[in-house]
């Protein structure tokens, strides 16, 4: 059923973030949510598992209005969302392998041995093992990231979401954690939502864009529409070419 | 005004989040260590020079007008209905409010809270209660310690500089004992292990910008913890004495 954002309003104080932006993931597919730096890419998707609460407009997810869940509704839907966050969010006192089977912990009828046999498989999806006693201060920041990756896994949900997962790496370990985001499609069929500003990766990853300007959509459609798009915004934004708004204007 | 209602609404949640027993039983029993047990020897020091500098003092007060073995009276009555607790109080709020206070702000700033959220955590649950329910359980048990590790040193000063016997100074110690001396001082206590570490839970969680944000909820969680500490004092001696 997917995931629907529609008309959401945010503001922090008198600093209105998002301004009635609309934005749909279909079953399946990686919606990659383009926009600049502070646009409100991270508060939209935080939107998503209930972290935050429109003061406007609706979040829906598997055909569920995530603003109107209660507490249990909340966990539920938790469960069926993993989430993949900028700077990896690991807990640092645990190691490794406690990080990627916390999420499991809540689940009932899994007992410790299958949840180390699956904390072993996920490590093994994101090309990890043998670093399961490592505590998350001896990895670097790609390790973190498949880490994350591994954790939001564990519990096989339906959706991730993956919030800036190349910022910040290098150019290798950036189409490594792309590769990762395609096989978890591929191989576990998920939805995903990336919000990312690296083109590239996007390019890489996306079945269709959503841009956010001015806590607006600016732009939804397809990845060629996306490059023959005529809106000087997108263009300058994909292009890295800030001179064609101000030539636009 | 509106930080205490803030404060309120999260000490709510957290009676609320007593009924997620699967969270927090288990990682209490990890937080009454930290809370508790290592909070020991910091406690004895202060109660230790404490209780020799109130049994000179005392000395140094009483000598010619009042029988010495008043410097029991004094010693034991001091540790326990004021000092014992309030510089014990005091003495964790620096140690344990501020350690709760960055952890949990630290927690905050790397989205390791956000993170718990996402995997279905209650964060209350998992975070506050198991550190408030510690401070209530183990603030009385160090206090209890370090009184009498106070009046033991006390005692040790009399004997070696004040030339009392143990008789005269434990006859001074039982004089005006009386059983609700140590209700009292469990009742203060509880309160004081309550207050720093829900502060310093609150300061936490609010924590807001970096390593800059993290530092400014520590020295508030010390400041307000260790404001409130003396408010209670004396709230508790104009209503219970």
């Amino acid at each position: 059923m997917g995931i629907e954002i529609r008309d959401v309003h945010k503001a922090f104080g008198s600093k209105e973030v998002l301004r009635g932006f609309s934005a749909e993931a279909h079953d399946g597919e990686t919606l990659v949510i383009l926009g600049g730096s502070g646009s409100g890419k991270s508060v939209t998707l935080k939107h998503i598992v209930g972290l935050l609460a429109p003061d406007r407009g609706e979040v829906w997810v598997d055909g569920l209005r995530v603003d109107e869940l209660d507490r249990e509704g909340l966990f539920e839907l938790r469960r069926n969302v993993g989430y993949v966050f900028q700077f990896a969010a690991l807990f640092d006192s645990m190691t490794v392998a406690e990080n990627v089977g916390m999420g499991l912990k809540r689940l009932t009828g899994v007992s410790k041995e299958d949840r180390m046999r699956r904390v072993e498989e996920c490590l093994e999806r994101v090309d990890m093992v043998g670093y399961g006693e490592r505590l998350p201060a001896e990895l670097s920041g790609g390790q973190k990231k498949r880490v994350g990756i591994a954790r939001a896994i564990a519990t096989e949900p339906r959706y991730i979401l993956y919030d800036e997962p190349t910022t910040g790496l290098d150019p290798m370990t950036r189409a490594v954690i792309d590769q990762l985001i395609n096989r978890m499609k591929a191989e576990l069929g998920v939805t995903g939502i990336v919000i990312t500003h690296d083109m590239e990766s996007a390019f890489r990853v996306a079945d269709r864009f959503a841009m956010i300007h001015d806590g607006k959509q600016q732009f939804q459609g397809s990845p060629d529409e996306i490059r023959s798009s005529a809106d000087p915004m997108v263009r300058a934004f994909i292009e890295g070419r800030p001179e064609l708004i101000e030539e636009a204007e | 005004m509106v930080g205490l209602g803030q404060w309120g609404r999260m000490v709510w949640e957290a009676i609320v989040s007593l009924r997620d027993v699967d969270v927090w039983l288990g990682l209490t029993l990890r937080q009454l260590t930290r809370v508790g047990v290592d909070s020991v020897p910091i406690a004895l020091f202060i109660a230790m020079f404490t209780g020799i500098v109130l049994a000179l003092q005392a000395s140094y007060t009483f000598t010619g007008a009042i029988p010495l073995y008043f410097v029991g009276v004094l010693v034991g009555k001091t540790m326990m209905l004021e000092l014992g607790p309030v510089l014990t109080g005091l003495a964790l709020s620096g140690r344990v409010g501020a350690n709760i206070s960055a952890e949990l702000g630290t927690m905050r700033v790397t989205e390791q809270i956000d993170a718990l959220e996402t995997m279905a955590y209650p964060p209350v649950a998992y975070l506050v209660v198991p550190r408030v329910l510690a401070g209530i359980i183990m603030f009385p048990l160090v206090t209890a310690l370090a009184i009498g590790v106070g009046i033991a040193a006390g005692w040790l000063t009399s004997l070696q500089l004040l030339d009392m016997s143990t008789y005269e100074f434990v006859y001074g110690l039982t004089l005006f004992f009386q059983p609700f001396d140590v209700t009292f001082a469990m009742v203060k206590t509880i309160s004081f292990g309550f207050v720093v570490t829900s502060i310093g839970c609150f300061y936490g969680f609010r924590t807001r910008g970096g390593a800059e944000g993290v530092g400014r909820s520590t020295t508030q969680a010390v400041v307000v913890s260790s404001m409130v500490i003396l408010v209670l004092d004396a709230f508790w001696a104009i209503t219970l004495l």
